[in-house]
């Protein structure tokens, strides 16, 4: 009898094992998902981190808003106290707190806008930047120095010394430049009146210092002969 | 013999099936560094703010150092009893195991830079990892003389009411333009020259040439 019972299960054993591994199967549908392994690896943040490529200067900021460019977002990570008294341009407010809502997820989660993050200091934007390179978003940006350079930089530039080069002068009357655009006025400006938007056109101070180098390879090819 | 053949059958595919499965196992590489702590939780983190170590407290026997700015920066001058891993070296080995160690012997490890914007990115990396022992210094590093000097600051504090500024400015300028106007910048009126000057350098490399 008991042999019998015995050869009738056995005849279904595979049926009972695979019933089990199907279960098992299913179990593992079911498993929560492993939350803390989210996100890139650690090794690419760091490596992320150590290039520079994230900070965007004051300078090119505020090119970009006086130009119109179309293809970045501003977001100010500071509480919604300061982000009302103050902000950069027509900034978004995500205070850190919420940066991972949903609704904020919407926001620095996508391909299309350059995001550059905005805080007092760096502080805030740089761990608003390292959350989201986290978890993988693309195109995120710093403010290099933040509002405070903003506010030393562009809105009230220093007015450089005589001795300083030129360049200096240049970078100053664009700055000034920039400053008019964003609200402050000067004593003088009220004479000649089109100042600003001729300066902006002309920005980037920077090539004069490179055309000497070039000056200086000229030379080289004389020596080899032919 | 067809009841043979069946189990024949039956048992290589066992075989076939647990080979492939310790074959998987032994090609299975374990990560070296996992996150032990997700997003939202260092999101917490951030937010609390409780990670700040001021001047004052370094003298504790419990916190240890790490100066994680390059060793150059490191040798022209670094604080008292600091230990200097470098930022791009904190996954390393060797700084793996200065860092496992350290959370075993229960120290607090206290990271400092050339301000305190510098480190922050490096204690989240640790933090993430799983270090729940690291600090940030909240200092600032500067030189004179060859002289390495450290102060504290208040990170993220606002320096300038920008708001204000631009309203008084615009009341100043306004006040000073009834007055007397007469002030022509002489400096804006020279940039666009410069940039001509740029264009008849640039032309000159194509007369070189063999």
């Amino acid at each position: 009898m008991v042999n019998r019972k015995l050869a009738k299960v056995s005849t279904f054993r595979y049926k009972i094992l695979a019933t089990v591994f199907i279960v098992l199967a299913g179990g593992l549908v079911l498993l929560p998902k492993h939350e803390k392994h989210e996100g890139i690896k650690p090794e690419l943040l760091l490596a992320n981190l150590i290039s520079t490529e994230r900070y965007i200067s004051t300078d090119i900021l505020a090119d970009k808003i006086i130009n119109n460019d179309p293809s970045f977002i501003l977001i100010d990570v500071r509480n919604e106290e300061s982000y009302s008294n103050f902000t950069i341009g027509d900034a978004l407010n995500i205070p850190l707190e919420k940066f991972l809502d949903e609704v904020s997820i919407n926001y620095l989660d996508q391909n299309q806008y350059d995001i550059i993050f905005i805080s007092n200091d760096n502080f805030y934007a740089e761990q608003a930047w390292m959350l989201g390179s986290r978890l993988g978003f693309k195109n995120l940006h710093v403010l290099e120095g933040g509002i405070n350079k903003w506010f030393n930089t562009i809105i009230n530039p220093k007015k450089p010394t005589e001795t300083m080069p030129e360049e200096q002068f240049v970078l100053y009357s664009n700055r000034k430049a920039a400053s008019m655009f964003f609200g402050v006025a000067y004593p003088e400006q009220f004479k000649p009146a089109k100042k600003d938007k001729a300066i902006v056109k002309t920005k980037q101070p920077a090539p004069p210092k490179k055309v000497i180098k070039v000056k200086k390879k000229k030379k080289a090819p004389a020596e080899g002969g032919c | 013999m067809k009841e043979l053949e069946k189990t024949k059958r039956i048992s290589i595919a066992t075989t076939l099936f647990i080979l492939i499965v310790i074959m998987a196992l032994l090609a299975y590489k374990r990560p070296i560094h996992i996150y032990a702590v997700n997003t939202e939780h260092t999101l917490e983190k951030i937010v609390s703010k409780d990670y700040f170590v001021s001047l004052k407290e370094i003298n504790n026997p419990d916190y240890v150092l790490i100066d994680v700015r390059s060793h150059f920066e490191f040798e022209k001058g670094h604080l008292e009893n600091a230990v200097n891993i470098h930022t791009s070296e904190i996954l390393l080995d060797n700084s793996k195991k200065v860092f496992d160690e350290l959370k075993e012997n229960g120290k607090t490890v206290v990271l400092y830079a050339s301000n305190t914007n510098e480190a922050s990115p490096t204690f989240l990396i640790l933090y993430q990892l799983g270090y729940n022992n690291v600090k940030i210094l909240n200092v600032e590093n500067s030189y004179s003389n060859n002289q390495l000097i450290t102060k504290s600051i208040d990170v993220e504090k606002s320096n300038a009411d920008i708001k204000n500024f631009i309203a008084e400015s615009v009341k100043k300028a306004k006040k000073v333009s009834k007055k007397n106007v007469k002030r022509p910048v002489a400096t804006v009126k020279k940039a666009p020259k410069k940039i001509i000057t740029v264009k008849k350098k640039k032309k000159a490399p194509a007369e070189g040439g063999c």
